[in-house]
C-alpha cells in the first residue's frame, strides 16, 4: 500500500521555508518583534492568514486586529513566532482534500483552536518558553502526512479498517517502520525547528513516552487537547477522530485537571 | 463511523469526548444503515478510547441503535469500561436501562452465540440478584461455567485467584438478549447456528438460505442447529427443515440438532426429522470433541459437491477484476507487486502443496461462484501481519487473520464489480491448513486458475462454480 520508498520520495518534495518566513523567524528568536512584523508585512498571504487566525473567536480579541505590527504586539514573541510556525504548516496543507473532508478554512480553525487552547495550558502550569509554544504547530503535520500518504489509498483503507480497528498511524508503522510523527519530526528538522518542537509532538502521539519529564508531560496535555478537539462535531465530521489511537491511560493522570481548565465537568 | 464486525459482533469505537454534540456527528443515518447490513447479532459502543461522556451523548447512541434493534432484533449495548465509568451509565439512565452493560468486549462475547470456544470458567459479580441469575443462566446455555458470587466481599476473595477463571465479569447488565434471527458461527469447518425460542413458520424468514446455500458451495459440509434454547417445534419449522436436510443430501452434507428438548415438542417431530437425515446430539460437545464422529460427519473431509456448474461467460468476463482484487489485497497488505505467470481453464492443479495454505469465499447476487486461493505460508503470514502488529508463528492465529485478509480480499471483489454496477454479497471465508483438505471440495470442479508470483512466492487463484 505505502512503502518507504513512498515516504522518502514525499520528504524529498517538501520544499524549504520561503525566505520572508525564515527571516521572520530569526528575528523573532533574537526578539526583534518590530522587524520581524515589518518583514511579515511584506508577505501578503502571511498577513492574511495571520491576520484571520488571530480574528477567530477562539483567540478572544474583542475588536479586529489588521495591522501585523498589531498582531505581533499583542501576541509577543512567543505567540507570534507559534503564528508564524501555524502559517508554514499550512504551506504544507493541499489545496483539495480527499482523505479526510478537509479544507483551507477547517484547518485553519483546527489550528487557531489547538494553539488558543494550548496556550491557555501553558498559562495554567506556568510554563513561559517560545519553543514549547511553538510545539502544537508541529501537531497538524501528522494529519497533512496522513492525507498526503493515503489520499490515493482510500479504498484499501476503508476495506482495512471495516476489517479492524486500525489506526491510520499503526498502518504506516506496520507497513514502513516509520509512523505519522516520526515524519512530521523529518519536516521539522527541514524546516529547522528548535528540536524540542519534534520530542514534544513525538511524545504527544501517545505510544512514545520520553524520559524527560516536561517534554512527557506537555505530551500528555497535547495528546489529550487534540482528542478534545477532534471531538468537535466539525473535525468528526471531517474524518479525524480515528486518525490516530487515543491513548485515555496516557492522559488518565491529567484529566481532571484539564477538564477544570477547560471548565467541563464530569 | 463505521462499526467494526467480527464474529457476529459489531463494535463501534468512538475517541475522545462524547457528548450530545459530538455523538450525532459520530453515528449517521448511513452508519445505522450500514450496522442493519451486517445483520451482527449484537452491537456494542466500545467506551475504551472514551475519556468523558455525557448523558446526551450516550442517548443518541442508544436511540440510534434502538434503530437497529428493532430491524434485526440485535443485543446492543456498551462495553470496554471502568467502574467509574459503569456508576454513571447506571446513574444516568436509572429506570431505563433498556440496553446491555459489559465490561470487557471479551464478556460481551460470552454472550454471542458466535463465541468460539465453550466451557469458560466465569467468575460473576453483580449487585442485583435477578441480573446475575440472567447472566448465570444466558452462560450456562451458552455452554459456559459461570460461578457467581452472592457477595463484593466474596467476590473480591475470589478473583485474587484470577488464574482460576477465564473471565471475570461485573459492572454489567443484561438488556433484553431474545434475538430473533438464527445466528450463524463458524467453528472450525463446522457452521453453527443458534436456535431459540418457538420455532414455527417464521423460521422461513429468520434463516438466511442464500448464506447456507453458499456456504455448501463454499465446502462447508456439517451443520449443527443448536437448540438448547428452544422451546417448542412446529409442523411449518419441521417441514422447512425436512427440505433443508434434502437439499444438504445433494451435497453429502450433514445436519446436526443438539441440545433439543421435547417437553412443548411432540417427539414425533424428531422422527420425522431423523427420517429426513438429519441426526441428533444431546451437546455440542459430542461432536465437536470427538475427533472420528467429526470427520465421519464430513466436518474434515469433505466429499466433492454433486452441484458442479460450469463456468459462465457472465462468470469469466469478470474474472479480471477478482484478479485484481486479489492481488491489489496482497500489494496493499505487503507491498509485493503480483506476476501473472499463466492461466487455464480446466480443473484445480496444485504442483507443491507442501507449506501452502488455502481459503476460499463464496459469492452470490448478480453472479455467483467461489473463489480459492491457495497462499504459500509466507505470503499468508506477511499479510496478515498487518492486521496482528507482529510477526508470529502462532499456526490459529495466523489462520484466524487468513480469514480476516481473505474478507478483505472478498470486500475489495465487492467493490470493484460494483463499480460495473454487478452487486454480490460473499460468504464467511473458509481456511485450510492443508491443500488437500480443499483440494476435496475443489477437485474435478471446472474452474480458471490463474497461477501468480509475489517476489519469487508462488501463489494460485482459482475462480470456479
Amino acid at each position: 500500500m505505502i512503502t518507504k520508498k513512498n515516504i522518502d520520495i514525499y520528504i524529498d518534495k517538501i520544499p524549504p521555508a520561503p525566505q520572508s518566513l525564515k527571516e521572520t523567524l530569526d528575528l523573532l528568536t533574537h526578539g526583534e518583534l518590530m522587524k520581524a512584523a515589518k518583514v511579515a508585512q511584506s508577505d501578503p498571504a502571511l498577513r492574511t492568514y495571520l491576520k484571520n487566525l488571530v480574528n477567530k473567536p477562539v483567540y478572544g480579541f474583542k475588536n479586529e486586529v489588521s495591522e501585523i505590527s498589531q498582531i505581533f504586539g499583542i501576541l509577543g514573541v512567543a505567540g507570534s513566532q507559534q503564528a508564524t510556525y501555524n502559517y508554514l504548516l499550512t504551506l504544507l496543507s493541499p489545496d483539495k482534500w480527499t482523505l479526510f473532508k478537509l479544507n483551507s478554512t477547517i484547518f485553519y480553525e483546527l489550528q487557531a483552536r489547538l494553539s488558543a487552547r494550548y496556550n491557555i495550558i501553558l498559562k495554567h502550569l506556568n510554563i513561559i518558553d517560545k519553543d514549547v509554544q511553538s510545539a502544537i504547530t508541529l501537531l497538524p503535520a501528522a494529519i497533512i502526512v496522513a492525507e498526503a500518504l493515503f489520499n490515493e489509498k482510500i479504498e484499501d483503507v476503508k476495506l482495512l479498517k471495516n476489517t479492524k480497528a486500525l489506526d491510520y498511524n499503526t498502518i504506516l508503522k506496520r507497513l514502513c517502520k516509520v509512523d505519522l510523527f516520526d515524519i512530521s519530526q523529518q519536516i521539522a528538522k527541514k524546516w529547522e525547528m528548535p528540536n524540542k518542537i519534534s520530542q514534544i509532538i513525538q511524545v504527544s502521539s501517545g505510544i512514545k513516552p520520553s524520559t524527560d519529564k516536561e517534554i512527557n508531560k506537555l505530551g500528555k496535555w497535547i495528546h489529550l487537547l487534540l482528542f478534545h478537539e477532534l471531538s468537535q462535531p466539525i473535525f468528526i465530521e471531517a474524518g479525524l477522530n480515528d486518525f490516530i489511537d487515543f491513548q485515555v491511560e496516557f492522559v488518565d493522570d491529567i484529566y481532571e485537571e484539564f477538564l477544570n481548565i477547560m471548565g467541563m465537568e464530569y | 463511523m463505521r462499526a467494526i464486525l467480527k464474529d457476529g459482533i459489531a463494535v463501534f469505537y468512538p475517541q475522545g469526548f462524547l457528548d450530545g454534540n459530538s455523538a450525532k456527528s459520530l453515528l449517521s443515518i448511513e452508519d445505522i444503515k450500514a450496522t442493519e447490513n451486517l445483520e451482527a447479532e449484537m452491537i456494542l459502543v466500545s467506551l475504551k478510547r472514551v475519556i468523558f461522556f455525557n448523558k446526551n451523548g450516550l442517548e443518541i447512541f442508544v436511540k440510534m441503535l434502538s434503530k437497529v434493534r428493532k430491524a434485526n432484533q440485535a443485543i446492543v449495548g456498551f462495553c470496554d469500561y471502568d467502574t467509574k465509568k459503569f456508576n454513571s451509565i447506571i446513574k444516568f439512565f436509572e429506570k431505563e436501562l433498556l440496553f446491555s452493560l459489559f465490561n470487557s468486549y471479551e464478556a460481551a462475547s460470552l454472550f454471542a452465540s458466535s463465541f468460539k470456544d465453550e466451557n469458560k470458567t466465569v467468575l460473576i459479580y453483580c449487585e442485583d440478584k435477578s441480573q446475575r441469575s440472567i447472566m448465570a443462566i444466558e452462560l450456562h446455555n451458552k455452554g459456559h461455567n459461570p460461578i457467581i458470587t452472592q457477595t463484593k466481599e466474596e467476590f473480591e476473595e475470589k478473583r485474587k485467584n484470577d488464574k482460576a477463571y477465564d473471565i471475570i465479569i461485573e459492572n454489567t447488565h443484561i438488556g433484553s438478549m431474545d434475538g430473533g434471527n438464527i445466528s450463524a458461527r463458524v467453528t472450525g469447518n463446522a457452521i453453527i447456528y443458534t436456535l431459540s425460542t418457538y420455532l414455527d413458520a417464521d423460521v422461513t424468514n429468520n434463516f438466511n438460505i442464500s448464506y447456507h446455500n453458499n456456504s455448501l458451495k463454499v465446502g462447508f459440509r456439517l451443520f449443527i442447529f443448536e437448540s438448547y434454547n428452544v422451546v417448542s417445534m412446529n409442523i411449518h419449522a419441521v417441514n422447512f427443515f425436512s427440505r433443508l436436510a434434502n437439499s444438504a443430501a445433494e451435497y453429502n452434507a450433514t445436519i446436526c440438532f443438539v441440545g433439543m428438548q421435547y417437553e412443548k415438542t411432540n417427539i414425533k417431530f424428531k422422527e420425522t426429522l431423523e427420517d429426513s437425515g438429519i441426526i441428533f446430539f444431546d451437546k455440542l460437545d459430542d461432536i465437536l470433541e470427538d475427533k472420528e464422529l467429526l470427520a465421519e460427519l464430513g466436518a474434515s473431509s469433505v466429499g466433492n459437491a454433486k452441484d458442479k456448474r460450469s463456468l459462465n461467460k457472465a462468470l469469466v468476463s469478470q474474472l479480471p477484476k477478482f484478479i485484481d482484487a486479489t492481488a491489489e489485497t496482497i500489494k496493499m497488505m505487503t507491498n509485493a507487486e503480483a506476476k501473472k505467470e499463466s492461466a487455464s481453464i480446466y480443473t484445480i492443479k496444485i504442483q507443491n502443496t507442501k507449506d501452502k495454505i488455502a481459503s476460499s469465499i463464496g459469492f452470490y447476487g448478480d453472479i455467483d461462484g467461489m473463489v480459492v486461493l491457495i497462499f504459500p505460508k509466507n505470503i499468508a503470514k506477511k499479510a496478515c501481519e498487518l492486521l496482528i502488529g507482529e510477526e508470529t508463528n502462532d499456526e490459529e492465529l495466523i489462520m484466524d487473520s487468513l480469514a480476516e485478509f481473505v474478507n478483505i480480499i472478498g470486500g475489495k471483489m465487492k467493490s470493484l464489480l460494483a463499480d460495473n454496477d454487478i452487486n454480490i454479497k460473499i460468504t464467511l471465508p473458509r481456511t485450510y491448513s492443508e491443500v488437500s483438505e480443499l483440494l476435496k471440495v475443489a477437485d474435478n470442479r471446472k474452474g480458471v486458475q490463474v497461477d501468480l508470483t509475489f517476489d519469487d512466492d508462488h501463489f494460485s487463484f482459482f475462480l470456479t462454480r
